[in-house]
């Protein structure tokens, strides 16, 4: 029987990254399908950051300014926010740095899932307060609101930089976009008119990560110079 | 062992052979066009046959490319190839077998060992390239315990008997594993994937691509498309976990009598019919947004999560 809650599991994810698996901590991964996938993430991220490090992609300078501003300014890390053309990935300090260490495309998919990570975790500690539309509601636009303008961001960027090419890629790249944002659209929608369905929030957050990833891809694929 | 790194162009391998495609006029001008064939290396043969006024040149065979590598237990090989069909199967020689066959002389293919890896890479030999003259196939023999790492653009993945981890990632490109086992994780953009006699522990992502899962005997299937259908036929273990999810589509779910497994199925927009028998959940709640269904088939020993945004899910007895 799992006597572990969501909070108390949430509290000893140090641990559980540490490869301190408690028994009880074990079954309530095993039921509980959100911190599954939360420390599936992480495990995810753990294991293939130094992985990460052998890969050669970049992507657009601006881009990565723009998301470690971002970062900085709402303390998802830490560090004062410099003015862009001051930044500089190498130099930044705190956990984020192994991170800016890596090769760009790579450390950009590990930030988006950081960030997908933090805002899952907003939300699993707004889920014990018991039901209160405004607040579940006003929770999930915090969570989304900022996920969305990195992502806007980005979208600008790898577009941009693979406007040039005519392949047959980029046009499924493109399509792939236009199918996802499709989704993002729905799933807003309908976390809007049932923002307690936690259902409906995981898909919003995947289709996020979806689209995060195909930005990665078509970034990757870009005109190197930008 | 190490190899010294080595890069190999294209060698055209062209017997003298002749056919009767192009016609010969009769003022004798052949319709050769030399500067294609000069640029492309050809060795070209032409048999003029008196009386039949026909003229043949033509390429016997496409470019080939050849190399072996020896290698030890549980070597890595790792492919990148923007366009073109990769075939991997397993042999049972400590070795490894990289036969390319690019479709033009555009590209270079670089392959190397360091220790036990094999590194294959096509690069196009300048940046004005047309996408399809990069396209190059390869058809690779590796131990049976290799593990793979493949990314292939557009084309296709086939990857047969192969028992190390496999890594596949494209765009277009469908992938098709049989007999592998291993944790297997694929991602494609739009490509198709199909599993056939898999088994160790599977991670496929998609966007657009749909997903056959058959005769599966995997513990762990996690499984996403946005907008495609998925298929499990297979057997759920034990303690096994089997996450099949998309945005839009049918998943399909096939199960035995005698299988035993905790089901949860939702679908928030969509329909989810159900030929199970299941015994109500005693012990956990759950919540229940869309058209919903959670209970346990037999003693429940497996547990399988089905979720859909605005797709049918269907679980359906095996014939």
């Amino acid at each position: 029987m799992n006597t572990m809650g969501c909070n108390e599991f949430l509290n000893q994810l140090d641990a559980w990254l540490e490869g301190e698996r408690q028994p009880d901590a074990r079954s309530h991964v095993r039921d509980c399908a959100r911190c599954r996938g939360v420390a599936g993430d992480l495990d995810a991220i753990h294991e293939a950051a130094p992985l990460l490090a052998v890969e050669d992609a970049d992507s657009p300078e601006r881009v990565w300014i723009a998301i470690r501003a971002q970062l900085e300014q709402e303390a998802l890390i830490a560090g004062p926010s410099r003015p862009a053309h001051q930044a500089s990935p190498e130099s930044s300090g705190g956990w984020f740095e192994g991170f800016f260490g890596l090769p760009r495309r790579a450390a950009l998919a590990v930030v988006y899932m950081a960030l997908l990570v933090a805002a899952a975790f907003a939300m699993g500690s707004s889920g014990n307060h018991g039901f209160d539309e405004n607040s579940w509601m006003k929770n999930t636009e915090n969570s989304t609101m900022p996920l969305s303008a990195h992502l806007d961001s980005a979208e600008q960027a790898a577009v941009s930089s693979f406007s040039g090419s005519k392949s047959l890629v980029a046009a499924s790249l493109h399509q792939n976009l236009a199918v996802v944002d499709n989704y993002i659209s729905l799933c807003e929608k309908s976390v809007q008119e049932q923002p307690e369905n936690e259902l409906a929030r995981d898909f919003l957050y995947q289709a996020y990560q979806q689209k995060a990833d195909l930005l990665g891809q078509m970034a990757e694929r870009g005109d190197p110079s930008q | 062992m190490n190899a010294q790194p080595e890069k190999f162009q294209p060698k055209f391998l062209v017997p003298f052979r002749a056919s009767f495609q192009r016609p010969f006029s009769v003022s004798g001008k052949r319709r050769l066009n030399r500067k294609r064939l000069r640029k492309a290396s050809w060795r070209t043969a032409g048999v003029l046959v008196p009386g039949l006024l026909l003229f043949s040149v033509s390429p016997a065979s496409a470019s080939h490319l050849e190399r072996h590598f020896k290698v030890e237990a549980r070597p890595v090989i790792t492919l990148h190839n923007p366009n073109g069909t990769v075939t991997v199967k397993a042999w049972t020689k400590p070795e490894v077998m990289v036969t390319a066959s690019p479709a033009t002389d555009q590209v270079d293919i670089d392959a190397e060992q360091s220790g036990n890896r094999v590194d294959i890479m096509t690069r196009p030999v300048s940046e004005a390239i047309a996408p399809g003259d990069l396209r190059t196939d390869f058809d690779i023999r590796v131990p049976q315990d290799a593990e793979l790492q493949i990314h292939d653009d557009s084309g296709a993945v086939n990857v047969n008997s192969v028992l190390g981890d496999t890594n596949v990632e494209t765009i277009g490109a469908g992938v098709d594993l049989e007999d592998a086992a291993g944790y297997l994780t694929v991602k494609t953009v739009g490509g198709g994937f199909q599993c056939v006699r898999c088994a160790g522990r599977i991670e496929v992502s998609s966007i657009t691509g749909n997903f056959r899962l058959i005769d599966l005997r995997s513990y762990h299937v996690r499984a996403q498309t946005s907008k495609g259908n998925i298929l499990f036929d297979g057997e759920f273990l034990p303690n096994g976990m089997y996450q099949l999810k998309n945005y839009s589509g049918v998943i399909e779910v096939r199960f035995s009598p005698g299988d035993s497994f905790d089901l949860s199925a939702t679908s928030l927009k969509g329909k989810v019919s159900n030929e199970a028998k299941l015994t109500p959940p005693t012990h956990h709640f759950y919540q229940k947004f869309g058209n919903s269904l959670f209970g346990s088939f037999n003693t429940g020993q497996a547990k399988v999560e089905l979720s859909s945004f605005d797709g049918t899910i269907n679980i359906l007895k095996r014939n």
